[in-house]
Order: structure tokens, then C-alpha cells, then sequence
């Protein structure tokens, strides 16, 4: 009992040296020197990770979308064209938009919610082909196919506060995901995930429980939109089209889907590739490389990067265990017979 | 009486399953539902938890019409179900299945639980120790950190039941409760019926292993989705129309 606590308190220990050190690091890496190249790729992998963990946290509930990055889309252009028309500050718009994009992923988790599996997955992927299809008819407000400019900025010209703001945001976001997790509403979404019948009959209503989880979900990609919007300054709406939720979904599987830290990792290490090793991979060659990491970690890691320490324990313990039978094989034959 | 079927009548294309069924629960009792396989008896269950909406007929619990009612608002009026097919959260623990059903105990809000109030520790230390001591009852602590999926089934089933009592329900219903358990399994899982009986709950149970009777305060028997009769053990086991639906003519 004694040593099982001593155990737990040291694994505290140990997360929350980690945790400790990879914020130094990232608090220090813009001081570090680091070009303002690497700066803005870390300001879009801090926003991605929260993307790709709100993805995961609708996935809790058993749900698979497809559409993600309608969501976002729809928060980007409810804090831009508020701002824009109104001449608001981007303070007072970004929540606007996350709250926007909740309400309306709430609004369409109703009838969503009548649908599971690849049914839910195909609605959900309409719905992000739907919500650019808007943007277009409003093409006025929007600015259609030729995108959308002029939107406020949030900071200055400067990178650094982006990168300071960002990096606070996905902590916040991140520790809200974690805590939602792993709190009784997050142990109702595994439960109506894995079972719906025996969900509902321990008296949780499935649906309005997987309508809340979308919605949550909804709300982070709708912040990082707005983030996005007053980041970039300019919006198109290819940046929200069905290859980004596939991008999104692609990070959340290499990482790992069973794990609460599969996305940051999954989103940080692809995202990662292009920039680090541009000399090498040309940005056209990204779809090929995804999809072949993706095979990779499908194949050989179950649990994804995620559980690569774990599975790398098992390749050597497996190693060992067989060289020892070949070992034991050996000797036998050497021995001397009768 | 805490349950009353009245004209229950349930149609799946052209095969009647349930046709113009009645029947009572009496509180504190211990009521079998017995019949050959496909009389209905599952459908019947369904019914009244509410997986599946009747096409006529009314059923009253607690003084409540919970006729065609969702699942999960039976489940808040106290009905608490098992499944035959041992249906669980596979990916949770032992403890985490009974403590993830009782859902309907936990009393915490949503802004309580996303901000750790003193409140939802509470409640959750209380859920937890509630969880623990079903899994005394049903004998399942020794196995409460390993996976639903691993028990083996025997234990599954005791697990099923586990979630049931997690609801606290004032009806329970168990659907082949000792479907593939050896002997001690079943001598264990009737004496647990007993014990619960005499803490005042209701049971309406399903069941094939006619070892059940001996716990059955009152037996319903159907086939065809009727039924042929009902009454104390004694009588229903010698009817003859039951004696023809398990045996033929």
C-alpha cells in the first residue's frame, strides 16, 4: 500500500517535472533565438493541438466528425466579419465567435444526434461541405472564393505576443479538455461511447450527452478560428475545407486516439516535418508523407506515437526473449549426447 | 402494486412478438418471467424499459404511465435493467462500470464538475464508496481494477448486475441472470437475490435454469407473446399449457 503510494507520488513528481520543463522551454525558445520562421509554424501548432484535441475530446462520446474544420471556419468568419462591419476589438469578437460556433454546433448535434457511426461521420463531413457552401452564397459579407482581408489584428505586427497569447490559450484549453476528461462528464461520454443501450439504461440520456460533447468540442474549433482570423488577418475558405478536418483527423490518429496526449503529439510531429526537413520535402509532398506516416503508425503502433516508449519496450523484450530461446537452442544441440 | 402490463401488444412486420400481454409486479417480491425461447419474454422487457415502443397497450409504474417513455427517463423513475447478452463498458474497469451508472446519483452540475468544487469531490467520494459496496455485495472487489472485457463471464454477468444495483432502482429486472454460470455461480447469485429481497427490492427476472423458481414468489409463464398463465410456482409448473410449451404435445 505504502509503496503503491510512494509510486503514484513519484509519477506526479516525475509529469510534473516534464510539464515544468517543456513550458520553460517554450516559454524561453523565442528569447532562444529561434527565427521568426519557427515562431509562426509554433503559433499554428499550438492552435492545431487545440484543434485536434477538441476533435479527440467530440471523438470521447463515440463520435467521428468529419467537419471539423467547418467549425472552425465558422468561428474565423463570425469574429472577422464582426470586427470588420462593427468595428469591434478582436477581444470582444473572439469569444463571440467560439460562443457562435457553440450554439451552433449545438444546434446541429440535434438532429445529428439521432445518427452513430459512419452515418454520424457523413453528416458531419456535409456539414463542413455545407458550411463553405454558405460562405459562399454570402459572398457579400464573406468575400466568397476570393477570400476575406483587412480583419483587425489582434496584437501588432509582432509574432511574439501571438506566440506568448497562443501558447497560454492552448494551456487553458488543454487543461479544461483534461479536466472535462477526466471528471464524471467525461467518464458519461466513455460510457455512452462504448455502449449506448447500457448507457441509457443507467439513465443517461445518450443523446443530449453526445449533443453537449459536440457542442464543447464545437466551441474550441470556433476559438481557434477567431484566434486564426485575427492571427492571419486574411481568410480564405480553403483553409477550412475537407482537407484540413482530414489533416485534423490524421493528427489525432498518428498521436494516439486513446490517449489524452496523442493529439498534442500527433500535431506537433506532422506538423513539424515540412518545416524542419524543407530542404528535403516539398510542401506538395505533404499529403504523401501524412498518409504514409499515418500507414506507419497504423501498422506498427496502436496505440500511436503515443505508445511508442511502451511498444518499444515490447519490440525489446520480444527481441531478448528470443535470442535467449536461441541461446537455450544452442546449448542443447551443443551438449554432449549419450 | 408497482408494476401493471395491461393489453401489451408489440409487432415486428407480419410476427406478433407480444399480443394483448398482462401481468403484475407486487412490491418486494421476486417475479419470474419464464417461456420457451422467442415467446417474447425479452421483447416484454424492452417494452417496458423503453429500448423498444409498443404499438398498443399501457404499462404503469409506481403510478406512473411510462407507456413509450425513453430509456433513460425509466431509468431516473427507478427501473434498473441486466442484459442476456452481458452487454457492458468494455474498455472500463470493474469499478468504473458501476461508478460510470451511477449517473443518475452523482448530483453534480456541470460547472461544479469542470471547476472541482468541494461539492463534486463529495459527491464523487460518496459515488465511489456507494460503487464499492455493490461490488461487495455482487463479490466482484477483488476484480475491480481489471477491465470489464477480461472478467471472465460468470463474473460479467455478476458485473451486469452490479450496474443494475448502481441505479438504485426500486424494480429490477434481470434478463437470464444465471445464463452460463456454473453451480457456485448460481448458488451465489440467488442468494444474493434473496438478500436484496429482503432489503425491500422488487425483482422481475427471465430466466431458463428453472433453479430459479425456488426464489420466485410469483411466476408468470408465456409463449407466442401471450400468456398461458400465472400464479405460485407450484401452479404454473403444473399447467398444462406450460408442460405443452416446453415439452410439446
Amino acid at each position: 500500500m505504502l509503496k503503491n503510494r510512494f509510486l503514484a507520488d513519484k509519477r506526479k513528481i516525475t509529469k510534473a517535472a516534464i510539464y515544468a520543463f517543456l513550458l520553460i522551454i517554450l516559454l524561453l525558445l523565442p528569447k532562444l533565438g529561434i527565427s521568426i520562421y519557427y515562431v509562426h509554424i509554433l503559433i499554428g501548432v499550438f492552435l492545431y493541438i487545440i484543434m485536434t484535441s477538441s476533435l479527440r475530446l467530440i471523438n470521447l462520446s463515440g463520435q467521428v466528425s468529419l467537419g471539423h474544420a467547418g467549425l472552425m471556419c465558422v468561428g474565423a468568419y463570425t469574429s472577422a466579419i464582426i470586427s470588420k462591419n462593427l468595428d469591434w476589438t478582436p477581444w470582444l469578437t473572439i469569444p463571440i465567435g467560439a460562443l457562435v460556433t457553440f450554439i451552433i454546433a449545438f444546434l446541429v448535434a440535434i438532429p445529428f444526434s439521432r445518427l452513430r457511426g459512419l452515418y454520424f461521420t457523413m453528416v458531419s463531413l456535409f456539414f463542413g461541405m455545407a458550411v463553405l457552401a454558405i460562405n459562399e452564397v454570402f459572398e457579400k459579407i464573406t468575400g466568397g472564393q476570393s477570400g476575406m482581408v483587412g480583419i483587425q489584428r489582434l496584437f501588432g505586427v509582432s509574432k511574439i505576443p501571438y506566440y506568448y497569447f497562443c501558447l497560454a490559450l492552448m494551456i487553458v484549453c488543454l487543461f479544461i479538455m483534461h479536466r472535462l476528461e477526466f471528471s464524471r462528464i467525461g467518464l458519461t461520454w466513455k460510457a455512452v461511447a462504448q455502449s449506448h443501450s447500457v448507457a441509457s439504461s443507467t439513465g443517461i440520456n445518450e443523446a443530449r450527452q453526445r449533443i453537449i460533447c459536440f457542442a464543447i468540442g464545437g466551441f474550441f474549433a470556433g476559438l481557434v478560428g477567431a484566434v486564426y482570423a485575427h492571427y492571419y488577418v486574411v481568410l480564405s475558405v480553403t483553409t477550412f475545407g475537407f482537407f484540413t478536418s482530414i489533416y485534423i483527423f490524421i493528427y489525432m490518429m498518428v498521436g494516439g486516439i486513446n490517449s489524452f496526449y496523442g493529439p498534442i503529439i500527433g500535431t506537433t510531429v506532422l506538423l513539424l516535418i515540412q518545416p524542419l526537413f524543407h530542404n528535403v520535402i516539398r510542401e506538395k509532398y505533404i499529403p504523401f508523407i501524412f498518409a504514409g506516416v499515418l500507414l506507419i503508425v497504423l501498422y506498427l503502433l496502436p496505440k500511436g506515437l503515443f505508445g511508442l516508449p511502451e511498444q518499444l519496450r515490447l519490440w525489446t523484450r520480444k527481441l531478448r526473449r528470443e535470442e535467449k530461446t536461441a541461446l537455450q537452442e544452442e546449448v542443447i544441440h551443443r551438449a554432449p549426447r549419450n | 402494486m408497482l408494476l401493471e402490463i395491461s393489453k401489451l401488444t408489440k409487432t415486428f412486420g407480419g410476427l406478433t412478438a407480444v399480443n394483448q400481454f398482462e401481468m403484475t409486479v407486487e412490491e418486494g417480491n421476486i417475479v419470474g418471467l419464464i417461456g420457451p425461447n422467442g415467446a417474447g419474454k425479452t421483447t416484454i422487457f424492452n417494452l417496458v424499459t423503453g429500448v423498444i415502443r409498443p404499438d398498443s397497450g399501457t404499462i404503469v409504474f409506481d403510478d406512473k404511465n411510462i407507456t413509450g417513455k425513453s430509456p433513460h427517463s425509466i431509468a431516473a423513475w427507478g427501473i434498473g435493467r441486466t442484459f442476456q447478452l452481458t452487454p457492458l463498458f468494455a474498455d472500463f474497469t470493474t469499478l468504473e462500470n458501476v461508478s460510470a451508472s451511477a449517473y443518475l446519483h452523482s448530483r453534480s452540475n456541470f460547472w461544479r464538475t469542470l471547476f472541482n468544487t468541494q461539492a463534486y469531490c463529495r459527491n464523487e467520494a460518496h459515488a465511489l464508496e456507494k460503487s464499492n459496496q455493490i461490488l461487495d455485495l455482487v463479490g466482484l472487489s477483488e476484480v475491480k481494477n481489471e477491465l470489464a472485457k477480461n472478467l471472465p463471464h460468470g463474473y460479467q454477468k455478476m458485473l451486469g448486475m452490479a450496474r443494475a444495483l448502481a441505479v438504485q432502482p426500486k424494480l429490477l429486472m434481470l434478463d437470464e441472470p444465471l445464463g452460463g454460470m456454473n453451480a457456485s455461480e448460481i448458488t451465489f447469485t440467488m442468494e444474493i437475490m434473496k438478500k436484496m429481497r429482503q432489503e425491500g427490492m422488487t425483482i422481475l427476472v427471465i430466466e431458463h435454469n428453472m433453479q430459479i423458481l425456488d426464489l420466485c414468489d410469483h411466476v408468470v409463464a408465456i409463449n407466442f407473446g401471450q400468456k398461458i398463465c400465472d400464479g405460485c410456482v407450484a401452479d404454473v409448473t403444473h399447467h398444462p399449457e406450460v408442460i405443452k410449451a416446453y415439452l410439446g404435445e
